[in-house]
């Protein structure tokens, strides 16, 4: 195989002539069109050079179509062609050109860019509440034949967003619990005031922090895993299966998935309250010495035990939050890799926004209560 | 199998492959040439391993043992610069498409030559929009994305990306599967059509009869874990093994037909 290369010459009223070698094709590994298009530049300006193609032992389109961009795309009397090159060059002539896009200013695509993503946003929140109705009612339907519940995938999603989740919540709760604990033993004892390390990683912990980082922790991890496996299946056309059996979507593939985090989420929450408030315990103790015993037997005196119902409420509505959240997102991806990665982003990202807004409602709402 | 063929001549050389997932065994010491210019067909019973080997040719998978040469060189023994070279010298037909789902028609057939970074944007306008002719698509049907265009159309982009480069040789596999007889029938005289004007080498695995018959110029069957036949279609009447007289059966009346 031979390279693609050129020849120049001069005839005697000044004319060049460029006589073209070897391959012009692809298929020759040394060729590269960039350079041989810029190495014959000063030959393409110039309208007198004359072209000899007919040495040329291989000529493909990408070839073809490089000397013809330089040549302003037209063949004129200047080449001299092999009678089966013509056919191609031909060919490539009469292909369609690119359209000429014209990209004008507009004045007005920032307002058009923001009336569209308020109608985007509208969209989403209507379908998300068209789901949220779907859903009560095939609970409501469950009432009327509860033989009908899928307990096989409401366990399933109970062992995946629960059972499997419990390392990761406890290591991370454990961590958590032991910066803040010794954070707040530094500050209370430039004050003397030791014992209240108890109240306050208490209060915020079983309050606020466990049930928040549980929600952030299982958005993340289980929120995500559901949009994109709703994703998938719908890609796959499982969903569709599913309808065609006569199985509801929503009974088979939302529900057991809402109901399962929303079931599991309390349970989690005392979980990771619970190796939160065990690291915290450890770093009081290493710093303030102050006993096991006396952290957990002082605790329900410190906190009252309100917050404990508070906290579950809250990893219910979390639970609950996310899942749906979660489902909404999946079955809005289309059968495309960018939308999966699109939708799943947006899904971890409106799931922890909403578990956000939901407990700042909440702690206005509660706000006199367990304080 | 005639082994005076001259080495420029032959594109894929199969020397000695043996195959293993856990205990069973797919591929025994076997041996397969395919030659410049051919097409040639795979064939053999479901699960024999047809797609492996395919697979093992364009370099995704490597055999236990054994020599894959693919233009007279072993593509996993090459350094990374010559290896994407040599493996823009084939192309490969996926059974499902395999097009890149964000992106459009245009992209998915401009991205193996926007990958070379020698052609400027107009040049591959040029070539994409030959391409999409070659494969008869219409020039309008660039914008879409896979999602929205019919099976018998995603073969025909697959095999436009396929040819972007212009390829010696030509993967398919299952290149008919998923499509009616007429338009099946359409994407064989395409191929051939190609292989015409594009000096294609042609490697195929089907499962269709129809296609076996009015697209291959050889057939190589694997059957037992190696290669037992590897001749002409009409070759196959004189060879005595009960999985290929079998097989000749169900062809003979369709090339007859021919």
């Amino acid at each position: 195989m031979t390279a693609a290369s050129f020849h120049v010459t001069q005839d005697g009223q000044g004319r060049r002539h460029v006589q073209l070698l070897g391959q012009w094709s692809l298929r020759a590994p040394a060729n590269d069109f960039g350079k041989l298009k810029k190495s014959l530049h000063p030959f393409f300006v110039d309208t007198f050079t004359k072209w000899d193609l007919l040495e040329v032992e291989q000529l493909d389109a990408a070839g073809a179509s490089t000397l013809l961009s330089g040549w302003g795309n037209k063949l004129d009397s200047n080449v001299s062609l092999k009678p089966e090159h013509t056919e191609l060059f031909n060919t490539l002539m009469s292909l369609t050109r690119p359209p000429t896009r014209k990209t004008e200013l507009d004045w007005l695509s920032p307002f058009n860019t923001l009336g569209e993503g308020v109608l985007h946003l509208w969209q989403h929140f209507t379908k998300f509440i068209h789901l949220l109705i779907l859903l009560l009612l095939e609970i409501a339907y469950l009432f009327s034949r509860p033989q009908d519940f899928p307990w096989r995938e409401f366990s399933a999603n109970v062992y995946k967003s629960g059972v499997n989740a419990l390392p990761v919540t406890a290591l991370l709760g454990f961590m958590i619990g032991v910066v803040m604990g010794y954070l707040m033993s530094k500050q209370l004892h430039t004050f003397g005031a030791d014992v209240y390390i108890v109240n306050i990683l208490g209060l915020s912990i079983i309050r606020e922090l466990g049930p928040v980082l549980m929600a952030v922790l299982i958005a993340g991890r289980s929120g995500s895993a559901m949009t994109a496996q709703i994703g998938v299946m719908r890609v796959t056309d499982e969903i569709d299966a599913l309808t065609t059996m006569g199985i509801s979507r929503i009974l088979r593939v939302v529900l057991p998935k809402v109901l399962g985090l929303t079931f599991v989420a309390p349970l989690l929450v005392l979980w990771t309250s619970g190796w939160t408030l065990a690291g915290g315990a450890f770093a009081s103790n290493l710093e303030l010495g102050i006993s096991y015993h006396f952290f957990f037997n002082y605790l329900p005196l410190a906190v009252q035990p309100i917050n404990l119902t508070l906290s579950l409420i809250k990893g219910l509505m979390f639970g609950f939050v996310v899942a749906l959240v979660a489902c909404h997102f999946g079955l809005r991806i289309k059968p495309n890799t960018e939308s999966l990665s699109n939708s799943t982003t947006s899904s971890v990202v409106t799931a922890i926004s909403g578990v956000i807004l939901v407990n700042a409602g909440f702690a206005i709402l509660t706000r006199g209560i367990g304080v | 199998m005639s082994d005076n063929i001259p080495d420029q001549d032959i594109i894929c050389d199969i020397q000695n492959v043996c195959t293993e997932f856990g205990d069973n065994i797919v591929h025994h010491h076997l041996n397969l040439k395919v030659k410049r210019g051919d097409i040639t067909a795979l064939v053999g019973r479901s699960g024999c391993g047809k797609t492996t080997l395919l697979r093992h040719i364009i370099g995704l998978t490597k055999p236990k043992s054994g020599n894959v040469l693919l233009f007279g060189e072993n593509l996993h023994a090459m350094e990374r610069v010559a290896q994407r070279r040599q493996m823009n010298r084939f192309g490969v037909l996926f059974q499902q498409g395999a097009l890149f789902s964000a992106l459009s028609v245009f992209d998915n057939i401009a991205f193996p030559l926007r990958e070379l970074k020698q052609l400027d944007e107009s040049v591959i306008y040029q070539l994409v929009m030959h391409k999409l002719a070659l494969v008869e698509l219409d020039p309008r049907d660039a914008d879409l994305l896979p999602a929205e265009i019919s099976g018998g159309m995603v073969k025909r982009v697959a095999l436009a990306r396929a040819l972007a480069l212009e390829p010696e040789l030509l993967v398919l596999d299952e290149p008919t599967a998923g499509l009616d007889p007429d338009r099946s029938h359409n994407f064989i005289d395409l191929v051939k059509q190609l292989k015409k004007s594009l000096g294609l080498t042609v490697l195929f695995v089907t499962h269709d009869m129809d296609t076996l018959a009015s697209l291959a110029e050889r057939v190589a069957v694997l059957e037992d874990r190696h290669i037992i036949a590897d001749c002409t279609l009409r070759e196959l009447a004189e060879i005595d093994h009960p999985f290929v007289i079998n097989f000749f059966q169900s062809i003979r009346s369709r090339l007859e037909r021919l």
